[in-house]
């Protein structure tokens, strides 16, 4: 990962570990710390309502993080995320209505559930590429979904499954505040993870699977390995978020897994910008908050009350009108915007990146 | 008359790359005119900044002007060059490989002498009429070209690019399609601007000659002057005189490489 | 015999959606995921022409199936044109934004309730018999009219010269840009025949047996018969159609009315492990995107 402008003059780095820092200079610790005590003091003077945003975004991001990490990084493209969910979800509230399974066990059941879809999932990568694996793990969706309709229909769970909260050492996880941290130390948790992974050597072999394959299988990385160690890990991941996802909501049902949230998940990282962790985040914010701009937006208009009604349409027209505007008009995303507008300013007066470091 | 001018042209890829600089040629009519230069010194990208870009490439002319007819033609989409006459043959992909022979002869415009111009081309490449159903794809390589020119044949061109004559070929197919081009220009008054590897090639068939090297124009002149020049019998032709000398030491080469770029 | 019927009522519907999909890709290798929104601005369209021309069903549907090709074209100035340079994926996914977009914008106009253009254009839909089956009159007319584009579009294709030129383009853009064809106006073409046939079947479904805002998912089931016959054969994408209908209906018929929604997806998994590409696509296709 290249290192920005802020630190390029005056500042030498000396040695490895120096090198491998996340954080290095002075102003960026202070950045940094700023940063975290502000996401530490927001629940403590937002409204329930902004909480509740915040909870959602950060489930969003474990969710885009891990699809970012497969399709941005490793290359491979996938339309199931929502099925993965789904499978997350559904395992929780399986073992937690049929056995009364307690959150540390559910919590990994269905990660290893999500590894295990991963598998299944990550299989087509070995013999197909580009639209035919998008369009195998899309079957692959529906064929979960279907699976998850059938449980609910034979166990007479036909409006869906309720689950209570979670309850960890007999602390129960309600209220906005308890969430609020839970699913921020998970977001932090996995985009931790994210980072180490792709300053691994795993993550450099993601890489090179998506440059270049044969390229990369020359050079002796194992493609399939690492294209299922891919899926794995990214599965793995978007099952916990499934998890997090049934106990948030108290309740799985599947409808709310259908084809529009996976495209709402490709949505956030194109919209954030592919190939960028950062553009993962960005794009997880934008697309929740999107739907609630644009109810504000509507209040600002004049003649509003047809439209209102139909609040769920005017969302999706939106939605699919600010797709079409990021895919013709800024193609890198809204980290293609955050550095450009960074640019502008570390670079002013001169307008262009020296071309050593240039980025596209 | 000058048919096709270019002047001090620049070609750049992905806004940063620059792949030829300041080339300054012309084509008048009936004249075969030949861009000589060994690989990457940009004759591909020259030919196909006369005959259009089609954004893929993410290719532009930024610079100098290109002139056809007396027109400007830079910068025009291929099918609209082609529609003025400028038609080009490429080196790579230069059939429709699922298409049959007669196929790729009727799917270019100009539907109204459909059946003159495949008479037309069947008079000058016979052995396609032979292969007339024949998928585009299985064809050898001395055939494809054949074809490849046929097809640009059909576009009713006045000015013919072609883009490695001889690339892959057996020098007797060779010296066959260059008799043909021979015949095309003095049969039908069509100029070809041919851009070539093989030097020899090149010479015998052409009236004039440019040598490019890095993307700019070193050297041009008559062929016959080419011919007996001895830089080129040098680097090109591999007719070396005495002692092997190296780049370096041609002031002569280094000077004209001065004075045209 | 109904289950014969049956299967070719419904091999129809879905061949006649996937020749759109097949068209598309053989153009341009771009998997039109728009082409189930669009189908149902098509019907829509019909609607709207039923309540214009209240009397005159021919006139409506006529009208309608002119819309409906101003709106290929209008899809490809607009939206597609631009997206020629970038990658597949972009362009797959703006098609995909696109039938979000559409799909917003009829709920808006016409709210989701379900509709009957039949009773706006006030024509019956007779059932017809043929020995012991029952078909309705506008499924039959669908399959009729299916086997009339499928070899209009056969003859087009191989020996009418924009179909030769449809198909060169498809296969090197820019060797057809340098033989003087002129791609956007192939493209276009290309969009509104398939926008056409969509809208067609979208039309005689709704005349069949209404409409609701759930007809996308019809396309959604029609995917993978194209992709099944391979993505790039029209023949394919009829015998796919066949084998998928088939198994829908006898598996409903035989195992569990729930499992119509899934088994297109189940054939494509097989048929992607068996044999990525297709029962009649070019193998290539395969390594291209």
């Amino acid at each position: 990962m290249s290192r920005s402008m802020p630190r390029a003059s005056g500042y030498f780095r000396t040695n490895y570990t120096q090198d491998l820092q996340l954080i290095q200079t002075r102003t960026e610790w202070l950045a940094a710390l700023a940063f975290v005590a502000l996401l530490i003091a927001v629940p403590f003077v937002a409204s329930p309502f902004l909480l509740d945003l915040c909870c959602q975004v950060f489930l969003a991001s474990i969710g885009a993080l891990s699809l970012m990490l497969l399709t941005g990084y490793a290359g491979q493209i996938s339309l199931g995320h929502a099925g993965l969910i789904a499978a997350g979800a559904f395992t929780t509230g399986i073992l937690a209505r049929e056995i009364h399974a307690p959150f540390w066990l559910t919590l990994p059941a269905s990660c290893i559930t999500g590894i295990l879809l991963g598998l299944i999932f990550g299989l087509p990568s070995l013999r197909l590429r580009g639209l035919y694996l998008a369009v195998s793990t899309l079957a692959l969706h529906f064929i979960v979904i279907y699976l998850g309709g059938e449980y609910e229909t034979r166990r007479g769970f036909s409006t869906g499954i309720l689950i209570d909260p979670p309850s960890l050492f007999g602390w129960k996880l309600t209220g906005g505040r308890a969430w609020y941290f839970v699913m921020l130390a998970f977001a932090a948790a996995t985009l931790f993870a994210c980072i180490n992974l792709l300053r691994s050597r795993s993550g450099r072999a993601f890489r090179a699977v998506h440059a270049r394959e044969t390229v990369a299988e020359a050079l002796g990385i194992g493609i399939a390995q690492y294209k299922l160690l891919a899926f794995v890990i990214s599965s793995g991941m978007t099952a916990v978020a499934g998890c997090l996802f049934a106990y948030y909501r108290g309740f799985v049902s599947v409808e709310a897994f259908d084809l529009f949230l996976a495209i709402q998940y490709v949505a956030m990282i194109i919209i954030g910008g592919m190939g960028s962790l950062l553009g993962a985040l960005l794009g997880a914010t934008f697309v929740i908050i999107f739907p609630y701009a644009i109810e504000s937006l509507l209040g600002f208009l004049p003649n509003v009350k047809a439209l209102a009604a139909d609040i769920f349409a005017v969302n999706y027209a939106a939605f699919g009108l600010v797709m079409i505007l990021f895919l013709l008009l800024e193609p890198l995303g809204l980290v293609g915007i955050w550095r450009r507008v960074q640019n502008y300013f570390l670079l002013w007066p001169f307008k262009y990146r020296p071309l050593a470091s240039a980025r596209k | 008359m000058t048919l096709l001018s270019v002047d001090k042209m620049e070609v750049v890829y992905k806004h940063v790359i620059t792949a030829v600089q300041g080339v300054t040629l012309s084509v008048t009519e009936k004249q075969i005119v030949a861009l000589l230069g060994t690989n990457g010194a940009g004759k591909t990208t020259t030919l196909r900044a006369i005959s259009g870009f089609l954004g893929l490439d993410d290719a532009r002319v930024t610079e100098g002007a290109i002139s056809f007819e007396g027109r400007r033609i830079d910068n025009l989409a291929p099918h609209e060059t082609a529609a003025r006459g400028v038609v080009l043959v490429p080196e790579r992909e230069k059939v429709f490989p699922n298409l049959t022979v007669a196929e790729n002869l009727i799917a270019p415009v100009k539907p109204r002498h459909a059946r003159l111009q495949q008479d037309l081309v069947f008079h000058f490449f016979p052995r396609l009429a032979d292969l007339r159903n024949k998928a585009g794809g299985l064809l050898s390589g001395g055939e494809r070209q054949m074809l490849a020119i046929a097809s640009a044949l059909v576009c009713e061109p006045k000015l013919l690019l072609i883009d490695e004559l001889s690339l892959g070929l057996a020098p007797i197919v060779v010296d066959g399609l260059a008799r043909q081009l021979a015949a095309i220009r003095s049969e039908l008054g069509i100029a070809i601007l041919l851009v070539e590897q093989s030097a020899p090639v090149a010479l015998q068939l052409a009236d004039y000659a440019y040598v490019m090297e890095n993307g700019r124009i070193v050297l041009d002149g008559d062929c016959d002057r080419l011919k007996s020049h001895q830089d080129v019998q040098e680097f090109y032709l591999g007719q070396a005189h005495g002692e092997r000398r190296s780049y370096r030491d041609v002031k002569q080469y280094r000077r004209s490489r001065r004075w045209y770029g | 015999m109904q289950l014969l019927v049956n299967i070719i009522v419904l091999a129809s519907i879905y061949s006649l959606i996937a020749c759109g999909y097949v068209l598309i890709y053989r153009v341009s290798r771009v998997l039109n995921l728009a082409h189930g929104e669009l189908m149902m601005l098509g019907a829509y369209l019909l609607l709207a022409t039923a309540s214009m021309f209240a009397g005159n069903a021919a006139l409506a549907i006529a009208v309608a199936i002119l819309l409906s090709v101003v709106v290929g074209i209008l899809v490809y100035f607009i939206l597609m044109r631009r997206m020629t340079g970038e990658m597949v994926l972009a362009a797959i996914l703006a098609t995909v934004a696109l039938g979000i977009l559409v799909r917003g914008v009829l709920v808006l106009i016409w709210s989701s309730q379900q509709q009957y253009p039949a009773q706006a254009l006030h024509v019956a839909n007779p059932t017809l018999a043929f020995s012991s089956a029952h078909i309705s009159t506008w499924s039959f007319v669908l399959v009729l009219l299916n086997a009339a584009v499928y070899f209009g579009l056969f003859l087009f294709l191989r020996f009418g010269r924009w179909g030769m030129r449809i198909r060169a383009a498809g296969q090197n853009p820019l060797l057809a840009a340098q033989r003087g064809i002129n791609l956007h106006f192939v493209y276009a073409l290309a969009w509104a025949i398939s926008t056409l046939t969509g809208s067609l079947a979208g039309m005689l479904i709704a005349l069949d047996s209404g409409m609701t805002m759930s007809m996308p998912v019809l396309a959604l089931k029609a995917f993978p018969v194209a992709l099944v016959g391979g993505l790039d054969s029209l023949a394919g994408a009829l015998l796919g159609a066949l084998i998928i209908a088939a198994a829908e209906v006898l598996l409903i018929y035989y195992v569990n009315p729930l499992l119509s929604d899934v088994i297109p997806f189940l054939v494509l998994v097989a048929m992607l492990i068996i044999r990525p590409w297709g029962l009649f696509g070019t193998r290539e296709e395969l390594d291209r995107v």
